[in-house]
């Protein structure tokens, strides 16, 4: 048997595994992260309370502290918020 | 995906991706991706499974819905100069030779020898164990061969698809497929005979 057909039958011996399948719920993931998701308007509507009390909250328990205390904790609070929700949103958008 | 998606994504079915790819840029008609999501996602699966090896499906799976949506994303860029679907197999080689880079490191859920067949029962234990320790060699040695060639074989030898299918996924002329399928043959053949292995 010359070497290159010797080589195409031992290749095609070594790869006569099955193959892979992609998952029936393929479609539905990449059709589910591609969708644009929207709050419903009671959703935004809890949403827009939750802000106005926890920023009144917030202004009402630190207005006492030093102007470098409450820089401080806006330097290291936004950024760290900012990027737990986009794990958060990176996380729903995988499953 | 919803019935009236189904649907629809029939009656798009015999038309071109061009025109596809219009209506999701227009109106942003979920249905026409869908559509074409239907199309490419068996070719982008297989292009990652032949990049990443056998025992990374599921990281294929996961490379072939990241592809979806970043074409999604990108359609607005896409100019159509070249084909649609020359343009997301390139998307899908880079972004699985990144995710290659990644889990390189990592042990495959399942080994390269499951790739092999279970061997002929009309041979002799010595024979079997033989061919064995070959088959276990040259998948070793294919994963050392250039990423385009480790390809190229897998997709042909272990996905099944022809050379006229290799050359639009890898986005070459066909010559140049068998030239590589070639000159892979040869590489391997070389690389058995310095392991102790003969091809025949």
């Amino acid at each position: 048997m010359h070497s290159d057909d010797a080589m195409d039958q031992l290749l095609r011996d070594a790869m006569s595994a099955e193959q892979p399948q992609l998952s029936p719920a393929f479609d539905a993931r990449v059709m589910r992260r591609v969708r644009p998701r929207r709050l419903t308007s009671f959703g935004r509507a809890v949403m827009w309370v939750y802000v106005v009390v926890t920023a009144a909250l917030a202004a009402w328990l630190i207005h006492d502290l030093p102007i470098t205390v409450i820089v401080a904790a806006v330097v290291v609070g936004v950024p760290l918020a900012i990027g737990v929700g986009a794990y958060g949103r990176s996380l729903v958008a995988r499953q | 995906m919803p019935p009236s998606a189904r649907a629809d994504s029939v009656s798009y079915a015999g038309q071109a991706d061009e025109w596809l790819v219009e209506r999701c840029r227009d109106g942003s008609d979920e249905s026409a991706f869908a559509e074409l999501v239907r199309r490419y996602r068996g070719p982008t699966f297989r292009l990652a499974v032949s990049i990443l090896g056998q025992g990374f499906a599921a990281d294929a799976e996961d490379v072939a819905q990241d592809v979806m949506v970043r074409v999604h994303h990108a359609l607005g860029s896409f100019r159509g100069d070249a084909k649609f679907g020359s343009w997301i197999y390139r998307i899908t080689f880079n972004h699985a030779l990144n995710v290659k880079a990644r889990v390189r490191y990592r042990a495959p859920h399942v080994s390269d020898a499951a790739l092999a067949a279970t061997p002929s029962a009309d041979r002799g234990p010595h024979e079997q164990v033989e061919a064995a320790r070959r088959q276990k060699a040259l998948l070793e040695c294919v994963n050392e061969l250039p990423e385009v060639y480790q390809s190229a074989l897998r997709l042909h030898y272990w996905m099944g698809a022809s050379v006229g299918e290799i050359a639009v996924m890898l986005d070459s002329p066909e010559n140049t497929v068998k030239s590589y399928l070639h000159r892979a043959r040869r590489l391997l053949q070389a690389m058995l005979a310095e392991r102790g292995f003969d091809a025949q």
